[in-house]
């Protein structure tokens, strides 16, 4: 009997809460997920290229899992905590028939141990699957190719996502169980109604409310001037000035609400109850709405550091080379190849020589001055890319010398047009890495007037626009500021001694069908036997997918996890609070209000119950994200306005397509209670 | 006078077989413009499953009722919720007030459901509100309010707007004697001057004395009917008369009078 009573009432707890259901299925997927990242196609691969960068972040796993479980704990307490408020009646009528308080104890632990375990056994299934698919789309998407995939099952994944999720529902039933079991008869059998806080005066609510728009304002202020990001103390008061802020903010928002709710045209059906309704709602459950709509505005940030930490890392610079070869030249690698047959490989194979100026006494230092080029920076305006650059070039006495032939051959296969130099010409090179806060934009300005430098005292004129292609394909070499100069004034500057970089580019024809990840680590292969020190693109793509996937991955996660919490909360609470207080719509039915008009004003209820917490955290979003994008990213890759623009509106829409699932399964939930509170015998 | 009730072999039956049980088993009787009629009963009679037949709460197994002629079992959808709202005025034992309403939005709701405009009955509203005494109580929420004070803001709600009929389920049931007395003596002066048609469901003799005619029910037939006899006899009187009758229910029509 004891157990046919456990599985029925978790049964049925599984029913009317389908909601908390789902969202425990959810996080189960996300668990497993998190916990098998070390599974997926792309960290293999990359594992074993960027193992420090990977092995890091396993490393933080553990870490972001135990912030979830935390996380997910207090959601589970309050959930189940509605839901327990709810049965109170029952447990009263158990214990009146004689039921020990030990025996309803086990009974609500064996009730929450059993819908865990289900929860468990369908939501484990799908994170299986689920992260299978999404390992294949990641291979597929980054070129992996899906060949060498193997079905995996993480089971140390799987053991700790079950164990961290039974943990935290046991604490939280055990915590409520307990309550409950210590409680007398009489106040469980007697519904307990809201208890009626004591109202305070109207001017403390207004100012709360003022307050807390002050401190938002204050908050939000540091945040974008970058106060708070300058020491962690100031972080923190940031922080706390933005809770705290939220929190009187709900808290006094009810002035507001009392306001419309006297001064409001009444317009649709029942616009009074539905509005005393919200009022109520934002009174009782000023917190919960100011965290809900916290975790969103987390959920938010988090989601908008991942497409910025994205973007950029994928990809801004141009590819054009394959490979580098270092300390050969291009002879030497052309014969190497040829001894192992593999000249094949490549379409093109050319050098690119750097160098510095060599002074009759072998002096390096004083070889080079732009007096003109400096005076021109210190006649701008004030920006940070002209401060940066009169910094930076102030210490330029010896800059490295690229000769032209070399770095032609890169513009035509970036396919862009040859520059030309006379004898006393020269161009400015900047490493894209460098080329920051418009930085080449400001150059080019002086480049135009073609100002005079000196060479080893002879003077030259620098021309043509600032080059900013990459010399080498990945990191050999970056040079924060270099001379493109004619092949034989490099020969006369250098005096004959330069490095050599030998760049080459995979032939087409070889790399056919498949992906360029695929080709480079079969050449790879194919030129570790060779002996030649080189190069080659997988390091730049394997550095840049790693960040790609780390971040996206991360974010997502954290993401899904506070935006479900968030909604979870609000829904679940919306629709006990609506069980409690049945009897109100029973009476609206027994006024003559129809099965429609009485959802209509639900529905209302819960759009605005959704709507609130949404956009006031979308209105701190904006703010949010702007602070995070300057303070976390690196100037050179903030973006430019209309990007982020684009980032916030594509959020917007994520979060719009979220909260409208959730407004419409709750709504669905609550025309269900409705209709159950509709005497079944007068079926509309 | 004219009918504006008529109920004819009502029968409601739950369950099937042999574990039926009749609640109603076929009561006729008609309820005509400006009577104020009692229906008595000891508990499980059947007298609240004939006033929730009346007010749609549920549905009748057989038997007509027909309300200004139309009868409502074949009512559906806007023209249930307009016979609910606006033919009828229902005034409960638990008030049903919504809690987090103040009296007068209380009071307002039956127009927002209608969408009738306020303004029109913002006169009836100041009218009614005087009348009940519960002017001063209007803005305060229902935690603010006394039983009694409850009640009228109920009624008010049920008045407003100006039904065909008032359906009270126990209206002084939750209330003490004071405050019943006070009650009933609003609700005889409506139906005195304001000619409102009342069928009220009570077991309480007291307030049953106010009425100008009981039905009496048991086992879901009609078992007796008093008539006071106006002006002649004393509330007092037809009270005792009352007891009397009440005194033979529960015993079966053989110990009648």
């Amino acid at each position: 009997m004891f157990f046919k009573l456990v599985s029925r009432n978790s049964k049925r707890s599984r029913k009317e809460n389908g909601l908390f259901f789902a969202s425990l299925l959810i996080s189960i997927v996300a668990f497993y997920m998190i916990q098998s990242l070390s599974h997926q196609d792309v960290m293999i691969f990359l594992a074993k290229m960027e193992s420090d960068a990977v092995s890091k972040l396993l490393m933080m796993i553990p870490l972001f899992y135990g912030l979830t479980l935390i996380i997910l704990f207090f959601l589970i307490y309050f959930a189940s905590k509605f839901q327990m408020e709810r049965r109170r009646h029952e447990f009263g009528v158990y214990l009146m028939m004689g039921m020990r308080r030990s025996r309803l104890f086990l009974m609500l632990l064996a009730e929450d141990f059993r819908s865990s375990v289900t929860a468990l056994l369908i939501g484990l299934p799908i994170a299986v699957l689920l992260s299978e698919l999404v390992s294949l789309i990641t291979a597929r998407l980054v070129g992996l190719g899906i060949v060498g995939h193997r079905f995996s099952i993480s089971l140390t994944a799987i053991l700790m996502t079950a164990a961290g999720f039974l943990f935290i529902k046991l604490t939280a039933v055990l915590i409520l169980s307990g309550k409950i079991a210590r409680q007398e008869i009489g106040t469980l059998l007697v519904e307990a109604p809201e208890v009626g806080k004591k109202e305070k005066p109207q001017v403390v609510y207004v100012a709360a409310l003022i307050t807390g728009v002050l401190l938002l304002a204050a908050a939000y202020g540091m945040a974008i001037s970058g106060i708070a990001w300058s020491s962690v103390p100031r972080m923190g008061m940031t922080l706390l000035m933005g809770l705290s802020g939220t929190l009187l903010f709900f808290f006094g928002l009810r002035s507001v609400m009392g306001f419309f709710a006297g001064h409001m045209k009444k317009g649709k059906e029942l616009q009074t109850f539905t509005f005393r309704q919200l009022e109520e709602h934002v009174i009782y459950r000023s917190n919960t709405l100011a965290i809900s709509s916290l975790l969103i505005l987390a959920a938010l940030c988090c989601f908008a550091a991942g497409v910025a930490m994205v973007q950029t890392h994928s990809g801004s610079e141009q590819h054009t080379l394959d490979y580098t070869f270092t300390d050969h030249s291009a002879e030497e690698v052309s014969r190497t190849l040829s001894e192992y047959n593999l000249e094949s490989q490549f379409s093109e194979l050319f050098d690119i020589k750097i160098g510095f100026v060599r002074t009759e006494e072998n002096d390096y230092d004083n070889s080079f001055q732009m007096e003109s080029v400096m005076q021109a920076l210190r006649d701008m305006p004030k920006s940070r890319g002209r401060d940066t650059l009169l910094n930076n070039l102030g210490y330029e006495e010896s800059p490295y010398m690229i000769s032209l032939s070399g770095y032609n051959q890169i513009l035509a296969l970036a396919k862009k047009p040859a520059i030309e130099l006379k004898e006393s010409q020269a161009t400015v090179y900047i490493d894209p890495e460098f080329a920051i806060y418009d930085m080449d934009q400001l150059l080019n300005q002086i480049m135009k007037r073609n100002p005079e430098v000196q060479i080893r005292g002879e003077k030259y004129h620098l021309t043509n626009e600032v080059q900013t292609l990459s010399i080498v394909t990945d990191r050999s070499i970056t040079l924060s500021f270099a001379l493109i100069v004619p092949d034989e004034v490099f020969e006369d500057l250098t005096g004959g001694e330069y490095s050599s970089y030998v760049n080459g580019v995979l032939n087409p024809d070889k790399i056919k069908g498949k992906s360029l990840l695929n080709a480079i680590s079969e050449t790879n292969q194919k030129l570790d036997r060779t002996g030649l020190v080189y190069e080659s693109y997988l390091q730049n793509m394997g550095r840049q997918l790693f960040y790609v996937v780390a971040a996206s991955y991360i974010t997502i996660y954290l993401a899904i996890i506070f935006l479900i919490i968030a909604n979870t909360v609000i829904g679940v609470q919306f629709l006990t609070s609506q069980q409690k207080t049945g009897k109100r719509y029973q009476t609206l039915i027994q006024l003559g209000a129809t099965y429609q008009t009485v959802c209509d004003s639900a529905g209302r209820q819960i759009r605005w119950y959704f709507g609130i917490p949404t956009v006031v955290a979308v209105i701190s979003s904006i703010v949010g994200v702007r602070a995070l994008f300057s303070g976390l990213l690196s100037p050179g890759t903030q973006g430019s306005i209309p990007t982020m623009m684009l980032i916030s509106v594509a959020m917007i829409l994520l979060l719009g397509v979220v909260e409208y699932i959730y407004i419409k399964a709750v709504k669905k939930a609550s025309n269900r209670n409705i209709l159950k509170l509709m005497v079944p015998e007068r079926e509309e | 006078m004219q009918n504006i009730l008529e109920i004819e072999s009502l029968r409601k039956y739950y369950g099937k077989n042999n574990s039926q049980t009749k609640a109603l088993d076929g009561i006729t009787f008609q309820v005509m413009q400006g009577e104020f009629l009692g229906i008595m009963g000891s508990s499980g009679s059947g007298k609240s499953t004939l006033l929730n037949c009346i007010a749609t709460v549920i549905k009748p197994t057989g038997g007509r009722i027909v309300m200004q002629g139309e009868e409502i079992q074949h009512l559906k959808g806007d023209k249930l919720a307009q016979y609910r709202g606006q033919m009828i005025g229902y005034l409960f034992q638990n008030f049903e007030l919504l809690d987090n309403l103040t009296g007068r939005e209380n009071i307002l709701l039956p127009l927002s459901l209608h969408r009738v405009p306020e303004a029109e009955s913002n006169q009836r509203l100041e009218k009614l509100a005087s009348y009940l005494e519960v002017v001063d109580v209007l803005d305060k929420f229902p935690s603010q309010m006394s039983g009694g004070q409850k009640q009228r803001i109920a009624a008010a709600r049920a008045l407003i707007l100006d039904p065909a009929l008032i359906l009270a389920d126990e209206p002084t049931g939750a209330l003490d004697s004071k405050n019943a007395k006070a009650l009933m003596e609003k609700m005889t002066g409506l139906n005195r001057e304001q000619n409102a048609t009342i069928l009220m469901v009570t077991h309480d003799s007291n307030a049953a004395s106010y009425c100008k005619r009981i039905l009496f029910i048991q086992d879901g037939v009609i078992f007796h009917e008093l008539r006071r006899d106006v002006p002649r006899e004393s509330q007092q009187a037809f009270y005792e008369r009352i007891l009397k009758v009440m005194a033979q229910l529960g015993g079966g029509s053989a110990n009648v009078l």
